[in-house]
């Protein structure tokens, strides 16, 4: 059956097999950026934003998807113009074998936009959701503290995406 | 009549070799810089590409799908592959029995020829020995096809009793899992019809008599203990991942989430019959490893599978997989027993160990012997030790390789037991260990007690000492305040730690450097990046070395046709063996680029350096760019040359890192619940090359001890079936649970190190139970020895000690 998705800003529509869930269709159309982790939906590591909340897209049925916005790490920026919170995983080397790192940047960047300015318990909560393997998640909790300094300062448009207030007027 | 305690000696003896004279204080331009691992763009932007990413490069990919044993113990009488045949989009199905399942025994454990495990399997399995045996396969169109006939596919058994508790195993009555015949290649000490996989034992000094004088004497102590260590699963983000296709060339070409590419290439080799040559394994990215990818697990039946269906096939394991059939950290036992002077001195050591080799054997002389070998080096001047060593096998998962190899057990009982000695001699357990512990010109002969692994050896870098100064400053050991309530009770808790880099007199690793026209290089290296950032080490080494920037150099890595021979990443070996060879070979390039360099500067004399991207002459401060050198030594009108340099490397030594971990814990005596405050953990890891890495590496080792310390992990019931079957089931910690950490890189210069590195992989695994049961015993006087440790143990042993 036919679905419709925009995808990181980009509407198409996708032909899906009913048993196919969100993630086999990102995968299957050249979003290998999400990974596949526990197809069980208890890892959080395939997370990525759906109308602009984080869901884990292994559980989350293709169909069920028609008509909604996703975005992914691809998205949110390239290795030549990096997102903050890109810039500060890297920077505060919060990401080592790399696998949760897509699931855990999209829940930070859904819980930025909800809450700009958060505490360490927090950012500690909201990345409750998603396990990582190496790194005892501190450099990752760092990380998601530190893009939130970055991001002081800019704000957010009308797409909910972000724009530089120095550049672009609202 | 037993020795007295060995100090250090005056002078080294003169068989050893003598180690370059090391800078003082090293000043490094790349290495240990604050910049960023080289290559994280890729992974925070979703680039990087691990190896199911792979699989839509192939129009005609068949999926694969491995169909396990649902019994503990038996013979499979008859496999109905009739309704799974004759579904729509299934290209093949396998059994034991197939033509495409070889005939021969082999072991899936990922070391050097020839390893040293037991040829204790096949494929897939007639005789079948835990719940998870592979005894069929399917591959198909796609996944749910695959599943389909895998469900479809009929399996009738003839059940036999399961031995599911290993410490039974060696009873007489104990159901016997292998046949003599049935095993090549067996390890020494192995009695098959007691469940024996193998024995090793082996003494210094004379333990005995050791023991007899200090029973006799008022000024010695003798105590005793045995410790308890459970499974646990590597819990491996990336699921293991293999596809098998034949290339272009007719050549087999294999992309593998592997640690081991070459061993993985070798023993396919030895395996399916065919040529080394004809074969080429490739390792994209790896969603972690941690011991659990040093295996040949999916590659043999995924290479049947293609060879059946006559087109590309890939097998990614399900997460039920990978806590149920894929391998994990042994269980073991061990008694220990110690004589120590009431001064504080270690005078005899006896180290009992059993560990449960489950099903087979790989990695069981080896991990169980290092149960042992690794953590009792940290002590090296007791004058007496015995070790004695056996693995023995039962119906549960495969035991492997997992960090720290053998080490997190036996760190787990020794470090328990030496606080126990501490409190016998009523001495300040972190003053007891410094009395004891290694210094730098000890010799270790501990290690080679027995015929594993492990050399003796001379100790060149120790940063014990400073660790635990540091760790003790940190924790705050000398100033706790006790909590207000009477009912909490607050303790610190001290364990060491000690691993190796790499296997010591077992190791090779090969790299080749070339300069292009910009002065830019391409370095190819063996070295396997398993997650911990080793291709950034590895350009940084190079970078040093050469005087340019990190960036400046393009690694390739881990591809058996193009990249130079490696044994793989395991034994913490990669920055230490990969990186001196990686160093080997831009020592070898700069040799060239100087005489490049001294032919343009036109300086027959003065000492040339590279800095900065160019060659310097010290005498005359004139330079030429390695710019310049490059398109002339291509391009250049009388002589040309491709500039090129290689190294190898491999040692008969592996210098340990050191390390103290020290534990803040709050206990409630009314309910044994416990909190853990603060966790600090000083490591010497030799110099940091990448000090970011290094540190999450630390942290990240913590949070899978204290998952190992504090948790129930893998639990199976009755009949020897997996209780845990997804991350639901399984405790593994998350943001929210994880006690502040600090985290303290203590770094002496080794002198056999790249620029003075050890290595940072294992090490940091080990200390952390032991510790969080030191300050338990600290805080409300009860001893935990075996894991996990729960409130309830805790209550209990409160309530014993209150009768």
């Amino acid at each position: 059956m036919e679905i419709q998705l925009t995808i990181n800003g980009k509407a198409g529509t996708y032909e899906v097999a009913k048993t196919e869930s969100l993630l086999d269709v990102l995968r299957r159309n050249g979003y290998t950026g999400t990974n596949r982790a526990c197809d069980t939906g208890s890892c959080g590591m395939c997370r990525v934003l759906a109308d602009g909340e984080p869901r884990e897209s292994c559980v989350l049925p293709a169909v069920k998807a028609d008509g909604m916005e996703i975005e992914t790490v691809e998205g949110l920026g390239s290795q030549d113009d990096l997102h903050p919170v890109q810039e500060a995983f890297i920077e505060n080397s919060a990401s080592q074998c790399g696998f949760c790192t897509p699931g855990m940047i999209m829940t930070a960047v859904g819980l930025l936009r909800e809450n700009p300015d958060p505490s360490e318990d927090e950012v500690r909560d909201a990345l409750d959701a998603v396990i990582c393997r190496c790194t005892g998640y501190k450099k990752i909790v760092e990380a998601v503290l530190d893009a939130a300094e970055r991001m002081q300062g800019t704000k957010v448009a009308a797409d909910g995406g972000l724009v530089d207030p120095n550049t672009e007027d609202l | 009549m037993s020795q007295q305690p060995l100090r250090k000696p005056e002078t080294e003896p003169d068989d050893s070799t003598e180690p370059e004279a090391a800078p003082s204080e090293p000043e490094f331009d790349v290495v240990s810089s604050d910049e960023p691992k080289m290559d994280a763009k890729k992974f925070v932007t979703g680039d990087v590409k691990y190896t199911a990413d792979y699989e839509y490069e192939f129009q005609t990919l068949a999926t694969g799908k491995i169909i396990r044993s649902e019994i503990a113990h038996g013979y499979v009488t008859d496999i109905d592959t009739s309704a799974a045949e004759e579904m729509d989009g299934v290209y093949a199905v396998l059994t034991p029995w197939s033509d495409e399942i070889p005939d021969q025994l082999y072991t899936s454990a990922g070391q050097s020829y020839m390893e040293p495990s037991p040829y204790d399997m096949k494929a897939l399995r007639e005789k079948v020995r835990y719940v998870g045996d592979p005894i069929a396969a399917v591959a198909a169109k796609d996944k749910e096809t695959a599943d389909r006939a895998a469900r479809a596919i009929q399996v009738e058994y003839e059940e036999l009793e399961p031995l599911l508790d290993y410490r039974r195993s060696m009873d007489e009555d104990a159901p016997q899992l292998f046949d003599p015949n049935e095993v090549e290649n067996k390890q020494p000490g192995n009695d098959y019809e007691r469940n024996l996989e193998m024995h090793l034992d082996g003494e210094i000094g004379d333990v005995e008599a050791a023991f007899e004088e200090a029973e006799r004497r008022e000024d010695m102590v003798v105590v005793e203990g045995e410790y308890e260590a459970q499974y646990q699963s590597h819990a491996l983000p990336e699921p293991h991942t293999t596809i098998v296709y034949r290339n272009e060339d007719n050549r087999y070409h294999v992309i593998s989430s592997t640690q081991v590419p070459n061993h993985v290439r070798r023993m396919l080799a030895q395996l399916f019959d065919v040529p080394i040559g004809d074969i080429r394994v490739t390792k994209p990215a790896l969603g972690s490893g941690f011991g659990g990818k040093q295996t040949l697990l999916l590659e043999p039946v995924a290479w049947a599978l293609h060879v059946a269906a006559d087109r590309p096939v890939k097998i990614e394991v399900s997460r039920r997989e990978e806590f149920q059939a894929m391998r994990f950290r042994r269980e073991a036992t061990v008694r220990v027993k110690t004589a120590a002077t009431t001064d504080g001195d270690i005078v005899a050591t006896d180290f009992e160990t059993l560990a449960n080799s489950g099903a087979y054997g790989p990695h069981g002389l080896t991990v169980t012997s290092a149960i042992g070998t690794k953590p009792l080096p940290m002590y090296p001047r007791v004058p007496n030790v015995r070790f004695s060593a056996d693995a023995v096998h039962t119906n549960k998962p495969v035991p492997g390789a997992q960090r720290g190899y053998g080490n997190p057990q036996g760190t787990w009982a020794l470090e328990s037991h030496l606080d126990e000695v501490a409190h016998a001699i009523d001495m300040d357990p972190v003053e007891f260990r410094e009395r004891n512990h290694a210094e730098e010109g000890d010799i270790d002969e501990i290690s080679a007690i027995t015929a594993g692994e492990g050399v003796k050896q001379i100790i060149q870098s120790c940063g014990f000492a400073e660790a635990i100064e540091k760790g003790r400053d940190a924790i705050g050991y000398d100033n706790i305040e006790q909590p207000v309530a009477d009912h909490l009770h607050r303790g610190i808790g001290v364990a060491l730690t000690k691993q190796g880099s790499g296997v010591a007199g077992d190791e090779l690793s090969a790299a080749q450097i070339k300069m292009n026209e910009d002065g830019t290089f391409v370095l190819l290296t063996g070295a396997v990046d398993i997650g911990s950032g080793a291709v950034s080490a590895m350009a940084r080494i190079a970078a040093e070395e050469l005087g340019v920037k990190a960036t400046d150099i393009v690694v390739e890595s881990a591809d058996t046709d193009t990249t130079p021979h490696d044994y793989g990443t395991y034994a913490s070996s990669t920055t230490y063996i990969s990186g001196n060879a990686v160093l080997e070979a831009a020592k070898d390039i700069k040799k060239r680029i100087k005489f490049w360099g001294r032919k343009m500067l036109e300086a027959p004399e003065g000492n040339l350096v590279l800095q900065d991207g160019k060659v310097v002459n010290e005498g005359t401060g004139n330079s030429v760019t390695l710019e310049a050198i490059g398109y002339e030594s291509i391009y250049g009108e009388d002589e040309r040359e491709h500039i090129m340099g290689q190294g190898s490397f491999s040692t008969d030594i592996s210098p340990s890192p050191y390390g103290a971990q020290f534990v803040d814990v709050t206990v409630d005596e009314r309910t044994g619940e416990y909190e853990i405050n603060k966790l600090v953990q000083a490591l010497d890891v030799g110099t940091a090359i990448d000090p970011g890495m290094a540190e999450g590496q630390i942290e990240g080792a913590e949070m899978m001890a204290l998952e190992y310390a504090t948790r129930e992990l893998l639990t199976f019931d009755d009949d020897g079936n997996p209780e845990v079957a997804g991350f639901r089931d399984y405790p593994h910690p998350r943001a929210s649970e994880m006690p502040p950490m600090e985290t303290i890189l203590v770094e002496p210069h080794d002198p056999t190190g790249p620029f003075g590195a050890k290595s940072v992989g294992e090490v940091p695994t080990n200390p952390l139970p032991p510790a969080l049961a030191n300050a338990i015993r600290n805080a409300v006087g009860v001893r935990i020895p075996d894991l996990p440790i729960t409130a309830e143990k805790i209550k209990a042993e409160l309530d014993a000690q209150g009768e």
